[in-house]
């Protein structure tokens, strides 16, 4: 047993330098095969079977087979992905409600950059996406939405990135936002897969990224779709589509947060900028749509999201899992196992769930 | 947003709070100092970072945490248990650093959340090294700590205007993840030793296989 548990502590020290053999597929790039083997898009970097897409026409499929030679995953057709409803989305009257109205942004990735305009795909002292936030910030508030941004820089662009946006994050969080938007690019090479024209003007498409491996997970994928309805409703072909991932994207942060990925680093970053006035307008609409102010006395028509009784059954779940695998470690019976994780949770709860078993000591 | 939502974000940080005091307790500390430990880091955490030049430290995400590694290694019996602990978190900084450098960078290609991953390195250092719960907090946290601080002045060399952050996250930072994740890693291999010991017909040795009983001759 002990010999068992040193070779699993060493492997688990091991650990990233095993990890540095997959280095080299951080610019893979996959095909995303639909059950006939036809591509339905692509995708930077390797899928997980059960990761989840939402094409830009609605279909629905999972994440089965990866097939890491012919760089292609096999996915399983899980049919229409049904949208919200939002007919309102559509009205002309913007929001005027006197609610405060605030959302935050920031970028993880601070050296992404357009080759076509900033000259390289990475800047490590300050990337080019920081224009498309600030731009992306710019029109949000010209629709009177108040913006936190931070343009913290986390370079560099590594595992640890996302840990140190973290904070990042974590701040914006407490000012009080509905949501909070992490901003991107994508990396498949072909620009081709972004173009798009809404309303005559070329633009680039937006890809929203969700993490799947938090308790968030299912508010941030309904919030996700319903940026996605909003969008297809009003400018039709600017959100490309929605990619449901393993990873957690500091999503765990907060249950309206979304990763957007604007183009691809062989993307025009004019075209990307000019998205942003029109995603602005979606996210704006998304948020607040379909209040009319004081004339709606504050209502909203906007999309409930009921994704927090699943994350609240889901937080829940992994702490008794947790705390049932604790006390069969500690007692190897069941029955003793029983006890101590009732003793658990009698203490964490200070006595209010758990029993009191009697004559047991305090 | 939604009353679902805003009862998502309550149950959360309340686990968390749970999951802090049930572990800090484990640290030979008594039940109301574990929790106010927790309490001081959920609600410093919600304070202002206190920001002098480049370096932005929160309360409850670092200054606590730090505060009770210090404490850890005062209240330490031998200097054999502080070096160890020294050397455990200097060992965890590294692993942590590699990690971030040599692991894919996309979530998605991740074996393991790094967030998680450092905790679970910081309790596998502190167990092979000091097999000591006290020393697998100062490890996950000074470890997560140590590393940032290599990556900032990395990038202040380069000329890289970047921000130091530590702990900012305040609860939900992985400074504090990593140090409670690194205790329940080395109690949850305490408690499995122990039980190989006694399959085995042994009386566990307080010394070696029950290193994290209170009251054990290590903690």
């Amino acid at each position: 047993m002990k010999k068992l548990i040193s070779v699993l502590f060493i492997s688990l020290l091991l650990l990233p330098f095993a990890a540095l053999a997959q280095e080299d597929e951080t610019e893979d790039v996959y095909r995303l095969l639909d059950p006939l083997g036809e591509t339905v898009t692509f995708f930077c970097g390797t899928p997980e079977p059960g990761d989840e897409y939402i094409s830009g026409d609605n279909r629905h499929f999972r994440v089965v087979q990866i097939d890491p030679a012919a760089k292609a995953a096999r996915m399983e057709d899980l049919g229409s992905f049904a949208l919200p409803d939002v007919a309102w989305a559509a009205e002309t009257a913007l929001p005027v409600s006197a609610v405060r109205r605030a959302v935050a942004l920031y970028c993880t990735h601070s050296d992404e950059s357009y080759e076509p305009t900033d000259g390289k795909s990475s800047i490590e002292k300050r990337g080019g996406i920081y224009d498309v936030a600030e731009s992306l910030k710019a029109s949000l508030e010209k629709q009177g939405v108040i913006v936190y941004y931070s343009d913290e820089n986390h370079y560099p662009h590594d595992a640890g990135a996302y840990r140190r946006s973290r904070a990042t994050a974590a701040s914006l969080a407490e000012e009080g936002v509905d949501a909070i938007f992490d901003i991107h690019r994508d990396g498949i090479p072909d620009a081709s897969q972004y173009e798009s024209t809404v309303d005559g003007e070329d633009v680039t498409k937006v890809r929203l990224l969700v993490g799947r491996s938090n308790q968030n997970a299912d508010a941030n994928k309904q919030f996700a779709a319903q940026i996605k309805a909003v969008a297809d409703k009003v400018y039709p072909g600017l959100v490309k589509d929605i990619y449901v991932g393993k990873g957690t994207y500091n999503q765990d942060l907060m249950s309206q947060a979304v990763l957007l990925e604007f183009g691809t680093h062989k993307s025009d970053k004019n075209e990307v900028l000019a998205s942003t006035a029109l995603m602005a307008d979606v996210l704006n609409r998304t948020l607040y749509g379909g209040v009319t102010g004081a004339a709606g006395g504050g209502k909203t028509s906007a999309p409930k999201n009921s994704g927090g009784v699943s994350g609240i059954a889901w937080v829940i779940g992994l702490l008794v899992v947790g705390a049932l695998v604790y006390a069969f470690a500690a007692t190897g019976d069941r029955r003793l196992a029983f006890d101590q994780f009732k003793r658990t949770f009698r203490e964490m709860t200070g006595g209010l769930l758990g029993g009191r078993k009697d004559g047991e000591e305090e | 947003m939604t009353v679902g939502l805003i009862l998502l974000a309550g149950v959360s940080a309340l686990v968390l709070f749970g999951v802090a005091q049930r572990v800090l307790d484990r640290m030979h500390l008594t039940d109301r100092a574990a929790l106010l430990i927790a309490a001081l880091i959920f609600l410093g955490g919600l304070l202002p970072d206190i920001r002098v030049g480049q370096v932005s430290v929160n309360l409850g995400g670092a200054a606590v945490p730090l505060g009770v590694c210090v404490w850890l290694l005062v209240k330490t019996d031998t200097r054999q248990e502080v070096v160890r602990a020294l050397w455990g978190s200097a060992l965890t900084a590294v692993i942590v650093f590699l990690t971030g450098r040599l692991m894919p960078a996309e979530p998605e290609q991740m074996t393991i959340d790094p967030q998680y991953l450092y905790g679970l390195a910081g309790g596998a250092v502190a167990y092979l090294l000091g097999r000591s719960r006290r020393a697998a907090f100062i490890c996950g946290v000074l470890g997560v700590i140590l590393a940032d601080i290599a990556v900032a002045v990395i990038n202040w060399q380069n000329g890289i205007e970047t921000t130091l952050r530590l702990g900012t996250a305040g609860a939900m930072d992985t400074v504090v993840i990593s140090g409670l994740l690194a205790v329940l890693l080395s109690e949850l291999v305490g408690e499995l030793l122990e039980r190989a010991a006694r399959a085995n017909g042994r009386e566990p040795s307080p010394t070696v296989e029950t290193p994290f009983r209170k009251g054990g001759s290590r903690s």
